[in-house]
């Protein structure tokens, strides 16, 4: 089970990220966060109400991460609370994506 | 599955860090099993137990999928590029970040994975 909700905060449009990123919910998570990236060019994905994220769903934000690449828009990750954080550090993504200063979360 | 994870967690007193580690070893084996050993609608095609030692919790998990060696698979180049990155294997990965002892037989057409989870952890 994957919410997500986009609200517009000091420039970008963050993607509030809520509940399970797992292998069932990837998709929609990989969706949600596309669809911000064709509309804004500063998209931040707020990951504090996410509970779980296994490598399905790490994959979709890499996937967003890549498709927002080519159409230069800026995509950070913020608000990782600790058992998501500890799966980030553990793939080697912190190195992947770019963490900007001034995020608005 | 998450419900007798956090059930065997419970009985032992096991940390919640554990317990995700535990969840997300079993989703990434189950979701192998299911996407590339082919056991999609197959019944009882997996089965997964947990045994509390002193030296930290051992999973015992068996699929009926293809033939896979999980310990033959090619370690993940965590230094390529986001374009470069290839998907693949990033479950592998991760449960190989978590789990220790991990071992594969292949028996009357079953994958059968023994690992262990040390507590505490140890570092990566």
């Amino acid at each position: 089970m994957i919410e997500s909700k986009q609200e517009t905060r000091g420039g970008w449009l963050v993607v509030a990220v809520k509940g399970r990123a797992d292998a069932e919910a990837a998709d929609e998570l990989e969706a949600a966060l596309r669809s911000a990236i064709d509309q804004h060019s500063k998209v931040a994905a707020d990951l504090s109400a996410l509970d779980y994220i296994s490598s399905a769903g790490l994959r979709a934000v890499l996937q967003a991460a890549r498709a927002a690449q080519p159409k230069e828009v800026e995509f950070a990750v913020c608000g990782m609370s600790a058992p998501v954080k500890k799966v980030f550090d553990m793939s080697g993504m912190h190195q992947l994506l770019t963490i900007h200063g001034e995020l608005p979360c | 599955m998450t419900a007798a994870t956090a059930e065997f967690c419970r009985q032992h007193k096991l940390s919640e860090d554990v317990e995700s580690d535990l969840n997300l070893v079993l989703e990434e084996l189950f979701v192998n099993s299911i996407r590339h050993g082919g056991c999609q609608g197959v019944e009882h095609a997996a089965e997964a137990q947990f045994t509390m030692r002193p030296d930290g919790v051992h999973l015992e998990y068996a699929d009926r999928g293809a033939e896979f060696d999980l310990t033959q698979a090619p370690a993940r180049d965590l230094t390529a590029t986001l374009a470069e990155r290839a998907m693949g294997g990033l479950g592998i990965h991760l449960i190989r970040q978590i789990m220790r002892d991990i071992e594969y037989h292949r028996l009357g057409g079953w994958n059968r994975i023994r690992m262990r989870r040390p507590i505490p952890a140890e570092g990566t």
